[in-house]
C-alpha cells in the first residue's frame, strides 16, 4: 500500500506533463488549458500573485460527438443561470455549492445556509470516498468528492475534517494530505515553465 | 343541475388539449394475435385485404432484420391509404421512429431534394444507446405556474423538490411548464425529470399521501420516497435517430440547430462518420438499430430524380422500411414525358409490393361516419345518419364527414339536442360537394372573370 501511493501520484503527474498546454495570463490570473490524449479538456485559473488554484473545470465530449459543458471542479460558472436555459434551473435562494481550495486545506462553502451550526452533521465515510453533509431538519444534503484524492488513490482520514458556519455560510475543510502538498508542488512548477501567451493572443481551440 | 354539467364541461376542457384531426379516429391496425383483420377496430372499419398485408408488413419491422423494404398503398381518394398508415404507426408504439412526409415537402429552394430525402431517410432509423445523463428525482412539494402578467410574456413557475434527507426549490422554464404540466404533475408525486432534455416521468403517489387513496382511484401507484441527494448521475437508454446525431455532429450549426430547425446540407463525410461509429458501438454492444419506417404520402409528386435516388437509397443496409401512398393511376411520371403506372418508374415498382385500398361499400361508410361522430362529439340520431351516409355514396365520404361538425353547429343553433335530417339538410344545401360545385361552375362559366378566354387545353382537362 505505502509503495502503491507514489506511484498513482505520479500517473497523474505523467498525463499533465503528456498532456497539450496551452496558457494565458490575464486579469492578473494565470489560466492554463490542458488537453488530454483521451480527448479530455481541463483548464485551471491561478492567482498570480499567491499562486493558488481559483478554477478548475473539466469538459469532455457528449458521446455522439459535439461538444459538451464545463463541469466545475473547483470555483464557480461566472456565467451562473444565463445558459438560456428553457428547461430546469435551480432557485437562487437555494443552498450555493463551491469549493474554494487554499493552500493547504481542501474547502468546500455552502452559501444561502441559514441555520446554526448545530443543525449540520458532516461525517466522513472512508470506505465509499466521500464527506457526508447532513441537516437535522432535513433541508439539505450532499455527498461530497475529492476528485484529486481520487486521482492519487489517497485513503480518506476522518481526523482531517473540521467544518465552521459564520455569515449564512457552511465551510467545510479537509486538511491536504502530504502527498497532495507535494503533487501541487511539482505541478506548479510544471506551469511555472510554461510560457505564458501575451493577453488576447490566444491559441486554444475555440468551441 | 345545469351549473354541474357546466362544471363538468370545463374539467373536460383542460383534460383535452388535442385538437381532432383528419385520423384522431385511428388507434392501430385493428388485427388480432392472428394477424386477421377485425371488421371494426381501433378505429379501422373494412379494407380488410388491406389491413391483413399491412400487418404482415408490421411483423417484418417489429423484427427488424430486413432494411431497404419498400411497400406501395393504391387507391382511389378516400379510401384509407393514410389511416392505415397511421394505423402502423400507431401499433408501433412510440419506441420506432415513424416518420411521415409527403411527396410534395421535399422541394425546398433551401435544401436539395435528395438532400431532403437523405434526411427523411436517417429521421427514420433510431439509435438506442445507453447515455449517462444528469436526472432529478423527488417528491414534489409545491408546485406553482404563475400565468404571464402581460400578453405574450412568458409563463414562470417554481417547483418544490425532496428527498428523505433535503429539499430543493426550482425555476421553471417555459418548456418544463408545459411538460409538468401535460403530466398532470401535483403536489405528492414522485417524479423524475432529465436535467438536458427536460422530460419529466410521474413515478407514482407518495406513500405519505396515501390516505388520498378514495379520491385517486384504484390504478395509482405508491412509491417511497426516494433518498439522498435529489440530483444524481443516472444511465438512461434513450433512442436517438441517426439524423438527430448528423445535426450534433454537423459542426457549423452545432447541438442547437435541432431546436430551430435549420440544419442545411449535412456533408456526406460527416455521415460517413457516423455510420463507421455506430457500427462500431454496435460491435461493442454499446448500442442498437431501430430501424423504423418512412411514409411518404403523395409519392406521385416526386420527380425522377427523386425515384432514381430511392432505388439507390434502398439499398443500403441503414435504410428503413419506407411506405408510400398514392391516389393515382397511369400517369405521367413527374419531371419526364413517359407515363408508368402510379406515376412511379418501372424499375422503382419492380421493388415494392404494392397494397391496393377498395372503395368503402355502404355499409362501411356508415360504420365510419358514426366512428367520426363520436370522435367529434356530436350526436345524431339513426335517419341522418343514413341520409349522410347515402350522400357520402353519392358525393364522397370525405365531403361527408366535413358536414358532420357543420350540421352539429346548425343543430346547436336551433338548440336541438342530436342532429336530425333537417340539419343535415341545412348544411347539404349551404355546402356544395365537389361535383355540385363542379355543376354550377359549368352553368355560370360565362359570368367568371377571364371567361372570355377560350382555349382549347381547357376542353382537355
Amino acid at each position: 500500500m505505502a509503495s502503491a501511493k507514489p506511484r498513482s501520484t505520479d500517473r497523474w503527474l505523467e498525463e499533465l506533463k503528456s498532456s497539450k498546454k496551452t496558457c494565458l495570463v490575464s486579469d492578473g490570473k494565470k489560466k492554463v488549458h490542458y488537453l488530454f490524449t483521451s480527448g479530455l479538456e481541463m483548464s485551471e485559473d491561478y492567482d498570480l500573485k499567491t499562486g493558488t488554484m481559483l478554477v478548475r473545470r473539466f469538459k469532455r465530449k457528449s458521446i455522439f460527438g459535439g461538444d459538451g459543458k464545463w463541469e466545475f471542479e473547483v470555483g464557480l460558472s461566472s456565467s451562473r443561470g444565463d445558459e438560456g436555459n428553457q428547461i430546469i434551473t435551480e432557485c437562487f435562494s437555494n443552498p450555493i455549492f463551491t469549493r474554494v481550495d487554499t493552500s493547504v486545506y481542501f474547502q468546500w462553502r455552502i452559501r444561502n445556509l441559514t441555520y446554526p451550526k448545530s443543525n449540520y452533521i458532516i461525517s466522513c465515510n472512508p470506505v465509499e470516498r466521500e464527506i457526508l453533509v447532513k441537516t437535522v431538519n432535513k433541508k439539505y444534503f450532499k455527498k461530497i468528492n475529492i476528485p484529486d484524492m481520487d486521482r492519487c488513490e489517497l485513503p480518506f482520514d476522518s481526523k482531517a475534517l473540521s467544518f465552521d458556519h459564520a455569515n449564512n455560510t457552511l465551510i467545510i475543510s479537509y486538511k491536504k494530505p502530504l502527498a497532495i502538498l507535494d503533487l501541487e508542488k511539482k505541478v506548479f512548477k510544471e506551469i511555472s515553465n510554461l510560457k505564458a501567451n501575451e493577453d488576447g493572443q490566444v491559441d486554444c481551440a475555440q468551441s | 343541475m345545469t351549473e354541474e354539467a357546466g362544471k363538468l364541461e370545463q374539467i373536460r376542457d383542460i383534460t383535452r388539449i388535442d385538437r381532432i384531426g383528419a385520423h384522431s379516429h385511428i388507434r392501430g391496425l385493428g388485427l388480432n394475435d392472428a394477424l386477421e383483420p377485425r371488421h371494426t377496430s381501433q378505429g379501422m372499419v373494412g379494407q380488410v385485404q388491406a389491413r391483413r398485408a399491412a400487418g404482415i408488413i408490421l411483423e417484418m419491422i417489429k423484427e427488424g432484420k430486413i432494411a431497404g423494404r419498400a411497400i406501395l398503398i393504391g387507391g382511389q381518394p378516400g379510401t384509407g391509404k393514410t389511416a392505415i398508415a397511421m394505423g402502423m404507426s400507431q401499433s408501433l408504439g412510440t419506441d420506432t421512429p415513424f416518420t411521415a412526409i409527403s411527396g410534395s415537402e421535399i422541394f425546398s429552394l433551401e435544401m436539395s431534394r435528395t438532400e431532403a430525402l437523405t434526411q427523411a431517410f436517417r429521421k427514420s432509423i433510431g439509435v438506442r444507446i445507453k447515455e449517462e445523463t444528469e436526472i432529478i428525482e423527488g417528491e414534489v412539494v409545491e408546485i406553482q405556474i404563475d400565468r404571464p402578467v402581460s400578453e405574450g410574456g412568458a409563463k414562470v413557475g417554481k417547483l418544490t423538490l425532496k428527498t428523505t434527507e433535503m429539499e430543493t426549490i426550482y425555476d421553471l422554464g417555459a418548456k418544463m411548464i408545459e411538460s409538468l404540466t401535460k403530466e398532470k404533475v401535483q403536489a405528492g408525486d414522485i417524479i423524475t425529470i432529465d436535467k438536458s432534455s427536460g422530460r419529466s416521468t410521474k413515478l407514482g403517489r407518495s406513500y405519505t399521501r396515501a390516505r388520498d387513496y378514495d379520491a385517486m382511484g384504484p390504478q395509482t401507484k405508491y412509491v417511497h420516497c426516494p433518498e439522498g441527494e435529489l440530483q444524481k448521475r443516472k444511465e438512461v437508454v434513450h433512442t436517438v435517430s441517426l439524423h438527430e446525431i448528423d445535426v450534433i455532429n454537423s459542426r457549423t450549426q452545432g447541438f442547437l440547430a435541432l431546436f430551430s430547425g435549420d440544419t442545411g446540407e449535412i456533408k456526406t463525410e460527416v455521415r460517413d462518420q457516423i455510420s463507421i461509429k455506430i457500427a462500431e458501438w454496435r460491435e461493442e454492444g454499446k448500442a442498437d438499430i431501430v430501424p423504423g419506417v418512412l411514409f411518404i404520402d403523395e409519392v406521385h409528386m416526386l420527380d425522377i430524380e427523386c425515384f432514381s435516388f430511392l432505388n439507390r437509397a434502398l439499398e443500403s443496409d441503414m435504410a428503413p422500411i419506407l411506405i408510400m401512398a398514392t391516389n393515382r393511376g397511369i400517369t405521367k411520371i413527374r419531371g419526364t414525358n413517359y407515363t408508368s403506372p402510379h406515376g412511379i418508374p418501372i424499375d422503382l415498382l419492380d421493388r415494392l409490393l404494392i397494397v391496393s385500398t377498395v372503395p368503402y361499400d355502404e355499409k362501411e361508410m356508415h360504420k365510419i361516419l358514426a366512428i367520426r361522430c363520436e370522435e367529434e362529439d356530436v350526436e345524431m340520431n339513426e335517419e341522418a345518419l343514413a341520409i349522410l351516409t347515402k350522400i357520402g355514396g353519392e358525393t364522397s365520404l370525405r365531403y361527408a364527414i366535413q358536414l358532420i361538425t357543420a350540421s352539429a353547429l346548425t343543430c346547436r343553433k336551433r338548440k336541438g339536442a342530436e342532429v336530425e335530417i333537417q340539419d343535415i339538410k341545412r348544411v347539404y344545401a349551404l355546402f356544395l360537394d365537389e361535383s355540385r360545385s363542379s355543376q354550377f361552375l359549368k352553368e355560370y362559366q360565362k359570368d367568371f372573370m377571364f371567361s372570355e378566354i377560350q382555349t382549347d387545353t381547357d376542353n382537355s382537362k
